[in-house]
């Protein structure tokens, strides 16, 4: 098959199918390192090979010799479809990283106004119970409010301030908002939302490690209890509410799973590196 | 400077209703409220600077008042406490971006008896 095709066949199967499947295999969940990183690199790995698609019939029509005009018109739809692809993802990242940027800086100059800082975490004078974290590359902080500090005995609240921070050294918000840059780039005919929402799943879930791993399960489930179970404000319930059993489930499993995690992380590694391998490096190769 | 910004804009809130005539409090009474309550020993130029700065925050509100200005915040303690809860619970809604991120969302009724059948099986 021509590599133009190949690599239209790969774009469409790792934007649409993949993660469609990935997205029902809830088991995933129970590896959420690996999954993680096979998630991103699907993500990555049909992006590349949407433009290589592209890049690919323009080279292959206009390498032909001699290049006829349907080639050359081939050749520059090929090239305009590639261009537009790009510049989606530029604008989306650009609009997405800005607006961001903002909403979290607006936010953070605010809080630092009127929290009283303690034990460098943000405590805001309020009696709902909320804990949350406002990321930064200028300065992130984690805020609770008063009322958090009083409901939770101090293991929980290890459990909370860890899960926090967890998200902050992980730097969880940059994965998030690639996703985001991703959806808002290319909201139909992929599956962009699933993608995203298993996702922001997932940060969820390796926050929770982090904090049982310090604090102990029992305290991070009982500081879930106290904060979710606390009343929520009037609106809709989302799909905030299927992310939290999500984290439930997998909170209860407690058994290793190496070779599962095992061969994720060598799929999400196969996605990656086979179509560089064995159909753009050939390409390239016949290009010079 | 974000330590000086909090101590200026407290001293607004307590100037709030100082002067019932004419809301705000002028950039003088803020300077003289830091120097006499707080025993700050601040140039006035300095305050000035953090007022310009609040204001450029939209945190406080500054109307000309005669040749020099007044300040007044725009919300009280409470209601910019208030503002940053609710944006706080807002995120953890929809799937618009995700600007903060919280430990935990709204809960439907199953998600909670989960948790607490997951609470229960461990002891």
């Amino acid at each position: 098959m021509p590599t133009p095709a190949v690599l239209g066949v790969l774009a469409v199967l790792l934007a649409g199918p993949l993660p469609w499947v990935l997205s029902r295999w809830t088991g995933l969940r129970r590896t959420p390192a690996a999954a993680m990183v096979l998630w991103q690199s699907t993500a990555l790995a049909s992006v590349l090979a949407a433009l290589g698609a592209g890049l690919s019939l323009v080279t292959a029509r206009l390498w032909e010799d001699p290049a006829g005009t349907g080639d050359v018109v081939v050749a520059g739809l090929a090239a305009a479809v590639t261009v537009v692809v790009l510049a989606r993802l530029l604008v989306s990242g650009h609009r997405t990283g800005t607006s961001l940027r903002r909403m979290r800086r607006l936010h953070r100059e605010r809080v630092d106004l009127v929290a009283e800082v303690d034990g460098g975490v943000s405590v805001l004078d309020h009696d709902v119970p909320v804990a949350y974290c406002v990321p930064g590359m200028s300065g992130s902080r984690i805020v609770v409010s008063r009322s958090t500090l009083t409901r939770l005995a101090p293991a929980e609240l290890s459990a909370v301030l860890e899960h926090e921070r967890s998200h902050l050294r992980a730097r969880h918000d940059l994965v998030l908002e690639a996703f985001a840059v991703l959806h808002l780039a290319f909201p139909r005919w992929v599956a962009s939302a699933s993608a995203r929402r298993e996702v922001e799943v997932l940060v969820e879930v390796l926050a929770d490690r982090a904090a049982s791993r310090t604090s102990g399960r029992r305290a991070l489930l009982a500081a879930l209890v106290a904060l979710a179970g606390s009343p929520a404000p009037a609106g809709s319930l989302g799909s905030a509410g299927s992310s939290l059993a999500a984290r439930v489930e997998v909170l209860r499993d407690t058994r290793p799973h190496p070779w599962q995690s095992a061969a994720v992380s060598v799929l999400a590694a196969a996605i990656l590196a086979l179509p560089t391998l064995l159909v753009v490096r050939p390409w390239l190769a016949g290009l010079v | 400077m974000g330590e000086l910004e909090q101590a200026v804009l407290e001293a607004l809130w307590d100037l709030e209703g100082s002067d019932p005539e004419r809301p705000g409090a002028s950039g003088r009474a803020v300077h003289e409220r830091l120097h006499g309550h707080d025993g700050r020993d601040l140039a006035y130029t300095t305050v000035m600077t953090v007022l310009d700065r609040l204001a450029r925050k939209d945190v406080v509100v500054r109307e000309r008042d005669g040749r020099a200005f007044r300040y007044a915040p725009r919300l009280t303690r409470a209601a910019m406490t208030a503002e940053l809860m609710h944006e706080a619970l807002e995120g953890t809604r929809d799937d618009r971006e995700q600007a903060l991120v919280s430990f935990v969302g709204e809960a439907s009724e199953e998600d909670l008896a989960a948790l607490r059948r997951a609470l229960a099986d461990l002891s």
